[in-house]
């Protein structure tokens, strides 16, 4: 009995810290004990030792006997697995988009470089969008697993099988059907931008060195940075906009309208820097104040920045606008097809 | 050496999906796991120990079976009986197994 025993006790050691372990410990304990009485009968021999041996190793390994009783195998199980891969493909793009701006910035910020600093700086940014990919790994398979372990079946309903209907498949697949992960792109972008217009709007200027002094330029004058509030304003409706679009997974008649009011407000701002003193620093005469600068190009440069910019805003200004008649049309139609 | 691997595991598949049933009809006397297994092999069907004794463990976290434990012979026995809602359950399953052994005969015949 003496193997017996040890080998319930190593079985237990396997076993899932769950209520009824000992449970479990004694019922294999009673039947293997019932099961050497069994053979002693049969056998007509008292058990001894190499009876007890035979038993066990028909019986299996500790581990194999435990992992029969184990609820649950997966780290991350079947009905977590789909949702488990999306997320992770959404965070390790973002992840890699965040990375590679930060590391286009760097490039920017720190030129002119030699090749060897470039390729410096491209390495530890590959490095580190690696490193940063493996760390929202490990976290969000750690999240998963936790869930998986804790959180029963009833009470994470991820099946969705109840609330589908076979007949959405006979309508016609809609091209502005929402793509969740679009919308999630959408909002880190749009996060990125804000948080580079409001705290870091150096960034968006001009390096360049002379002599062992490095100078910048600010490309974007004072009477952009007196739009930014209400462009602010306008980033983070998109942002709102972006998640309604994600929760509901389809445009409604309400997120339209809001898209509708968004761009309007759009196409406002938009005149506010186009008939508003220019948006750029840059023209001739501050192109020609940099030492070494051909003031004919500085002339020519200058003109161009100038008027590029307002030809660009009004530009943006017509696509926004036609984006509306479009989306007032389509709600239109939408509407008398209902 | 493939293909008696795939009969094995089809086979296996086949017989786990009936081990419900017949614990559940064998049950309505008290039993503990071994003389169950006994039980059920005395009667042609041959589960293994690894199978049965967690089966037993789930069907009563399911209320579908009740147990107690009981000392016998100075050895303490866990015995399993089939409890109100098992036999409310058993009469359906039954008649689901019969349709399906009516189904699969048409379909081997």
């Amino acid at each position: 009995m003496k193997l017996i025993n040890r080998y319930v006790t190593e079985v237990g050691k396997r076993l899932p810290l769950v209520k009824g372990r000992k449970d479990i410990e004694n019922e294999l304990r009673s039947t293997l004990e019932d099961m050497l009485e069994d053979r002693t009968q049969k056998s007509d021999k008292p058990a001894d030792e190499a009876m007890e041996v035979d038993l066990l190793k028909e019986y299996g390994s500790p581990q194999k006997v435990a992992e029969t009783y184990n609820p649950t195998p997966y780290l991350i199980g079947p009905r977590m697995f789909p949702m488990f891969i999306m997320i992770l493909k959404i965070v390790i793009a973002a992840v890699t988009l965040g990375m590679t701006i930060v590391t286009a910035i760097q490039v920017v910020t720190l030129s002119p470089m030699t090749g060897m600093e470039l390729l410096k700086v491209i390495g530890e940014g590959l490095l580190n969008i690696v490193s940063a990919s493996i760390a929202a790994f490990g976290n969000i398979a750690l999240v998963f697993a936790l869930i998986e372990r804790f959180a029963p079946a009833s009470e994470f309903k991820l099946d969705e099988d109840e609330k589908w209907d076979p007949t959405s498949l006979m309508k016609e697949p809609e091209p502005e059907d929402i793509k969740a992960w679009e919308q999630i792109l959408a909002i880190v972008f749009t996060f990125i931008v804000i948080s580079i217009f409001n705290f870091n709007p150096q960034i968006i200027g001009i390096n360049y060195m002379t002599g062992n002094e490095w100078k910048a330029i600010p490309i974007l004058s004072e009477a952009f940075f007196r739009w930014l509030p209400l462009m602010n304003i306008a980033w983070v409706a998109e942002i709102l906009l972006n998640g309604m679009l994600l929760r509901a997974g389809k445009w409604q008649i309400s997120s339209g309208l809001f898209s509708i009011a968004i761009k309007v407000f759009q196409i406002v701002i938009g005149y506010f820097l186009l008939t508003g003193p220019s948006i750029i620093t840059v023209t001739a005469e501050s192109l020609k104040a940099i030492e070494g600068f051909d003031a004919e190009a500085a002339q020519i440069l200058g003109t161009m920045a100038q008027q590029g910019t307002q030809g660009i805003i009004a530009l943006v200004m017509f696509l926004i606008a036609i984006d509306i008649i479009k989306s007032v049309v389509k709600m239109f139609r939408q509407k008398t097809s209902m | 050496m493939a293909n008696s691997e795939s009969l094995d595991n089809v086979v296996l598949e086949l017989r786990r999906g009936v081990i419900v049933l017949a614990v559940l009809s064998q049950l309505s006397e008290k039993q503990y796991g071994y003389s169950l297994l006994k039980l059920l092999s005395d009667q042609g069907l041959e589960v293994d120990q690894g199978t049965l004794y967690p089966l037993l463990r789930r069907l009563e976290t399911q209320g579908l079976l009740e147990s107690v434990w009981k000392l016998e012979e100075a050895r303490p026995r866990r015995y399993y009986v089939i409890s109100a809602e098992g036999k409310k359950l058993l009469p359906k399953l039954k008649k689901e197994w019969a349709g399906i052994v009516s189904v699969m005969k048409k379909m081997l015949a």
